[in-house]
């Protein structure tokens, strides 16, 4: 097997560069320049380039000199396959086209949430704790403000949160409840992953008094804290990012999409998935606290009276938009079985 | 008489100006061929879980260096995949750490952030001293010499400056930034020569601003005429949506090619006075004619491209820029241009070197 092969070689330490010729025969290498054969080396002591497809094979001596050859597709023929038969396979780049966005959603959407999900459950406790402490303070000092609800008003719902986690063997030095004015949530409730509730004077008067409709949607609350949602939330967004950076090997752009993961805390858009599980939750606890899906069913409609009346509300469209349907929900409050 | 005519003859071969000759850039990816590459190196780091980007971006980089090539020389990339892997894997963690810190542990996060902000000069050096030292031309390797110092003072202690004089130092501060980057860049044991003016920052600043407003004037006029012109079809029987939507596109292409012309503004104006102002000292000169339309032309024409083939075209767009930056890019060589020596020491493994090849962080040379 014999291959001869014109090319550049690059002397070692300088740019000083020779037209040359490179013999392959069998595992005997000689390089020829200025008419003469100036080096003969054995095929094992040299270093090959690896080839991809449009650029010229480069040969490195064991000096540090260089050869470079001058046909773009000149490859030593004793090489073994290698990825550069990968990137021109055409029926490999054509069912790339296919392949990549399919795998990307399986990473992204399947694997990852997964790898997440099970993960969140070895967090110690601790975690979640200072998650949900340090998270509150932060939202507490930027986003709520004193509550200007009735004090009678405030203390039957405290006093029913009371009594419902001793009914439900709930503890109540996890579960605090607070309830405050806030402009940027608007009518709202949201749980942090310490047990930290918090419900809006806004939600107060849009549930008229309803105290069972408050408590559905505490409940729903809880069942988020109960079934580690947030932390569920953090875990996806930051492994997701971290697949996509390896991927593309692009961290920067990503660090933009991940700064939204403080944000997504705050205003607790979880998944639908969670939501379902959250609305699961509160429906069963009604049911052990002997009360009907139907206080569940008017806390919801409480949002689509409102979402009719107003449909350019932000805050509200905010709160469906990453909801499920919320007719749906409704529907499923009110035909609940256990 | 003898000597002085002695002093005479010897001149011409004393003061040898070695001949110059000017070369072009050349570029020879092609679009097709780089789009194989692009498609199957992702296919494969998705399959590998991100593992193999490390390859793939080893695998690029060489695509477009070895088809760029000066007076008939390729240039080579020589990182090789584990390198890269150690350095994002790394970069990886420590990103997942402070995402973590942040989201987590607010507070925690913020010292986490003054630990990045003494780190972050560091982490620049080592991206240029890496990219460069990887860089390799005619068999010689470029090389980086900034020091951590200047480092900080030009990524910290500037920018800082610049902002609290309201931006008004800002184009000083750039041409600070740019000079930095570019006089401690070495060819062998050739340094770097650059010499920045301010005055043409702060004159290509301006125009950015000046075409901002006019530009930002024009398309709040387009739309005003837009909606006013949607309201009046109302009532003659027309979709009005449909006459909203094509002025939504028309607005979004407007709006894009507002993008591409500032940026190119500032783009092609820098980069040419930066590479007619390099001098690789006695051995080539640089020059520079980016056209700000055409390239202008160039950054819209590409990003709709990816917009509307769900980024399929973002190879053909790699190789169509990298050609046209070619395009644009002359040298004046010497003739002497063998006579560059690679200083680079010989690499022992000291913790430093290690730590240095750790980290990959790209700022990218333009």
């Amino acid at each position: 097997m014999s291959q001869l092969m014109t090319g550049t070689y690059y002397l070692a330490k300088s740019s000083e560069a020779q037209d040359a010729q490179l013999h392959v025969n069998g595992d005997m290498v000689s390089l020829h320049y200025q008419g003469q054969c100036m080096h003969v080396f054995d095929m094992a002591d040299l270093t090959q380039s690896s080839t991809i497809p449009g650029v010229p094979m480069e040969v490195i001596f064991p000096d540090g000199a260089k050869f470079t050859a001058d046909d773009v597709t000149a490859r030593f023929l004793n090489r073994r396959a290698n990825l550069e038969t990968l990137e021109k396979n055409k029926t490999l780049i054509i069912a790339s086209i296919v392949l990549v966005p399919a795998f990307m959603w399986f990473v992204l959407m399947v694997l990852m949430p997964r790898i997440a999900q099970s993960s969140v459950a070895y967090l110690p406790d601790v975690v979640a704790e200072q998650m949900g402490k340090q998270a509150f303070e932060v939202i507490e000092r930027t986003l709520l403000e004193p509550s200007v609800t009735q004090e009678v008003q405030k203390q039957q719902i405290k006093q029913q949160w009371q009594d419902t986690l001793v009914a439900l063997e709930l503890s109540p030095d996890k579960y605090q409840l607070h309830v405050y004015a806030s402009e940027f949530f608007g009518p709202n409730a949201f749980a942090l992953p310490n047990g930290t509730v918090v419900i809006t004077d806004d939600l107060i008067k849009q549930l008229q008094g309803n105290s069972d409709a408050v408590l559905a949607v505490l409940l729903h609350e809880i069942g988020h804290v109960e079934h580690q949602h947030s932390l569920s939330m953090v875990a996806q967004s930051v492994s997701s990012a971290v697949a996509f950076a390896m991927i593309f090997g692009d961290i920067e752009g990503i660090g933009e999409i991940l700064l939204g993961t403080g944000s997504t805390l705050v205003q607790s858009q979880f998944s639908r998935n969670m939501e379902r599980e959250a609305d699961d939750y509160a429906l069963a606890k009604l049911n052990q606290l002997g009360k009907s899906g139907d206080a569940f069913a008017q806390a919801m409609q409480s949002f689509l009276d409102i979402s009719d009346k107003h449909s350019d509300e932000k805050s509200i469209l905010h709160y469906l938009a990453s909801h499920p349907d919320t007719q749906e929900r409704i529907d499923k409050a009110k035909n609940y079985k256990p | 008489m003898d000597v002085a005519d002695s002093i005479h003859m010897e001149q011409p071969s004393a003061a040898q100006t070695p001949s110059t000759h000017t070369a072009p850039v050349e570029f020879a990816g092609k679009g097709g061929e780089f789009f194989g590459i692009w498609i199957v190196n992702i296919l494969l780091s998705i399959v590998t879980l991100g593992i193999y980007s490390a390859w793939a971006k080893v695998r690029t980089l060489q695509y477009f260096y070895g088809n760029t090539a000066i007076d008939g020389h390729r240039f080579s990339y020589l990182a090789t995949p584990m390198q890269i892997l150690k350095g994002r894997l790394l970069a990886v963690a420590l990103f997942a750490c402070y995402t973590l810190a942040v989201s987590l542990f607010p507070i925690a996060g913020m010292v986490f952030i003054l630990v990045m902000f003494f780190l972050f000069p560091w982490l620049i050096n080592q991206g240029l001293r890496f990219n460069l030292r990887m860089s390799s031309y005619r068999n010689v390797r470029f090389s980086f010499a900034g020091s951590y110092s200047e480092a900080f003072m030009c990524f910290i202690v500037l920018p800082f400056v610049g902002a609290i004089t309201l931006y008004l130092a800002m184009p000083w501060v750039l041409s600070k930034i740019d000079e930095y980057i570019h006089s401690n860049v070495k060819y062998g044991d050739k340094p770097l020569n650059v010499s920045l003016k301010a005055g043409e920052y702060y004159i290509t600043v301006l125009l950015v601003v000046a075409v901002s407003v006019v530009g930002f004037g024009l398309i709040g006029v387009i739309f005003g005429a837009s909606v006013a012109g949607s309201g009046f079809t109302m009532g003659e029987g027309t979709n009005p949506t449909d006459f909203v939507n094509a002025a939504s596109i028309m607005m979004f292409v407007g709006y894009m090619l507002f993008i591409s012309v500032i940026s190119a503004i500032y783009k092609a104006r820098i980069r040419n006075h930066i590479f007619n102002n390099c001098e690789l000292e006695g051995l080539a000169k640089f020059k520079s004619d980016v056209k700000i339309m055409p390239f202008a032309m160039l950054m819209l024409t590409n990003t709709l491209a990816i917009i509307f083939t769900l980024g399929l075209a973002f190879p053909w767009a790699k190789i169509r820029q990298a050609r046209f930056m070619a395009a644009a890019t002359e040298l004046e060589l010497n003739s002497n241009a063998d006579a560059v020596l690679d200083t680079m020491e010989e690499q022992k493994a000291s913790f430093g070197e290690e730590a240095a090849e750790i980290f990959d962080v790209d700022v990218s040379l333009g």
